[in-house]
């Protein structure tokens, strides 16, 4: 492939300027746009030609920076003049429809015209064969000059890729409208803080873009916000979990009227897919973080493997099915209160268990599971590991009266091993020091395991979410806010 | 057509690396620990190799390897060495 580097430049006048600029020369222009597939058909077949006489000039009906981001999904690598609004030159040379080829000799003066695909004029003009795609004819569009833009074109999706405005799945544009409604009269310049690992300032227009490429609805923003928030407290270490080479995912857990409110999804399907609430939500303060905060996967994002939980998830505590006190209430907020809780966490791992009856075997299953997690002779973890117990394994817990409180201790003293057994491959200090004999738990203590309730009530599946142990991380609550 | 970025654009401040010395010879070298296990074994073996080169080390360590380095080791190292090893990953 030719490495010819792609030339942009404003034609700022008319047709006497263009004339001037190719005087002495025989060329071919090309007048094209961005919303026009014939245009981009024409323009992907002059892409492929080396060199040609006469010589290809395209002229983009664009701003320099559209027309660049045309001339790179064409592969052009013929120069490219970028011209505005009125479009004079289209104007003057009488170009109603694009793409419209003008053939001009070295004195300036017309010699043909092709409108609209035509591959055997186009050969026949620049003498060359070109490539077979697509169809031999095709009619053009209308042009700049004579039909004004259409808002956000044709190529909006492919757009938003160039622009680098994604996490590799199609979004949602930010027009300024869209923002404007996501917003909803908040000031755009207030700021959320700055964003680790490129220190992006979080200014609720950028948190909004995000929210709007997301896919969230307006009335989600006051969670997104939260939630941004919580994660640029200094404990959370967004810096640590940005840029390590560990698959940290970043978990939400939404609790109070706000799941109602929003129709996030506590049920069936929990962990998803399937609710929007649940998955723009969780996705949105991942674009805050990778875009605004640029920890971008492969750049400042180091992460070996990656995760689909980077991605983002949200989840919802199913509080009316729980036994237990909701997760927002053990830490601190009241029940009536909407909050967020955001945790940097490994993908989760599924705890199949139809036959224990009983909480003490139960919680034996779930401590195993959770033992494996990190890394299998990683003890003790110090960063916190989440639990969701299904609704039929709380029921099993709350049937013989245990509390949510019981359940953690049991959990955490169902998880250890004496320290003869766990010198093997990746161990931690304490291990390597301590005697054959000395026990060993899974966490420094049983605060460190968070538990929640969510999921559908038939089945017995709770999961597992390990720690990003060793990044000094803890889980950050905040209130929701509705008021703007 | 026109978009909100959700990236900020500011233009940031550049700095300059410092010139790369011609020789090692008198030169204060730092050694920052980020404390990653078996970083220090590392830059032992790092600092034994300077010293034979007739380089003048120094040991300093991070809090921590999942935060950026506080001021104060920035600043220790930018007064007392002309020259930084750091020991990264595990």
């Amino acid at each position: 492939m030719g490495s010819t580097a792609l030339t942009v430049s404003p034609l700022t006048g008319g047709a006497d300027e263009l004339r001037a600029r190719v005087r002495g020369r025989r060329v071919l222009l090309v007048f094209a746009h961005a919303d026009c597939p014939t245009s981009a058909l024409a323009l992907r077949q002059l892409g492929a030609v080396e060199a040609a006489e006469p010589e290809i000039l395209v002229v983009a009906e664009e701003s320099p920076e559209d027309a660049a981001r045309l001339a790179l999904r064409a592969r052009l690598r013929a120069p490219v003049l970028a011209q505005s609004p009125p479009y004079t030159a289209s104007v003057e040379l009488g170009v109603e429809a694009v793409p419209t080829a003008v053939l001009l000799d070295r004195g300036g003066i017309e010699r043909e015209r092709l409108v609209g695909w035509d591959r055997d004029g186009y050969e026949r003009l620049l003498g060359v064969r070109l490539a077979g795609e697509g169809p031999d004819r095709k009619p053009g569009c209308g042009s700049r000059a004579v039909e004004p833009p259409a808002a956000g074109g044709l190529d909006e999706p492919e757009d938003m890729f160039e622009r680098g405005f994604t996490d590799g799945l199609p979004v949602v544009p930010p027009t300024p409208e869209r923002v404007d409604a996501m917003l909803a009269g908040r000031d755009p310049d207030d700021s959320l803080g700055t964003v680790p690992p490129a220190h992006g300032e979080a200014t609720l227009r950028r948190v909004a873009a995000c929210a709007v490429l997301a896919g969230c609805r307006p009335e989600y923003f006051p969670v997104v916000t939260a939630a941004v928030g919580a994660v640029l407290e200094p404990g959370f270490n967004a810096h640590g979990i940005g840029v390590t080479t560990q698959p940290a995912g970043v978990v939400a857990i939404v609790n109070g009227p706000a799941r109602e409110r929003l129709g996030l999804n506590s049920g069936m399907g929990a962990l998803g897919p399937g609710s929007r609430a649940n998955l723009t939500i969780g996705r949105a303060l991942r674009l805050v973080l990778t875009l605004t905060g640029g920890a971008q996967p492969g750049r400042l994002d180091r992460s070996t493997l990656g995760s689909p939980l980077k991605i983002g998830l949200c989840l919802a505590e199913a509080e009316e099915r729980s036994p237990w006190e909701p997760l927002h209430v053990e830490r601190a907020l009241a029940e009536g209160q909407s909050a967020v809780t955001v945790l940097a966490a490994d993908a989760p791992l599924s705890v199949s268990d139809h036959r224990s009856r009983t909480p003490e075997e139960l919680a034996d299953v779930i401590a195993q599971a959770a033992a494996a997690t990190w890394s299998p002779y990683w003890w003790p973890m110090d960063d916190e590991t989440l639990i969701v117990v299904c609704p039929e394994h709380a029921d099993t817990f709350a049937g013989h009266g245990w509390s949510k409180e019981r359940v953690r201790t049991a959990i955490f003293e169902a998880a250890c091993r004496p320290a003869g057994e766990l010198r093997r491959g990746e161990t931690t200090e304490l291990v390597r020091a301590a005697a054959d004999d000395v026990p060993v738990h899974k966490w420094t203590d049983p605060g460190r395991i968070l538990l929640m309730v969510a999921g559908g009530d038939a089945g017995r599946y709770s999961a597992v979410f390990g720690p990003c142990d060793g990044m000094g991380t803890a889980a950050i609550t905040r209130e929701i806010s509705w008021t703007t | 057509m026109d978009y909100v970025s959700p990236f900020d654009d500011r233009v940031r401040e550049t700095h300059v690396l410092a010139p790369r010395p011609a020789a090692l010879d008198g030169r204060r070298v730092a050694l920052l620990d980020i404390t990653k296990a078996r970083g220090d074994e590392f830059l032992d073996r790092v600092e034994e190799l300077l010293r034979k080169r007739g380089a003048r080390t120094f040991r300093i360590a991070k809090e921590t390897f999942s935060r950026p380095a506080s001021t104060e080791v920035i600043e220790e190292i930018a007064i007392h060495g002309d020259l930084t090893v750091e020991g990264l990953a595990d």
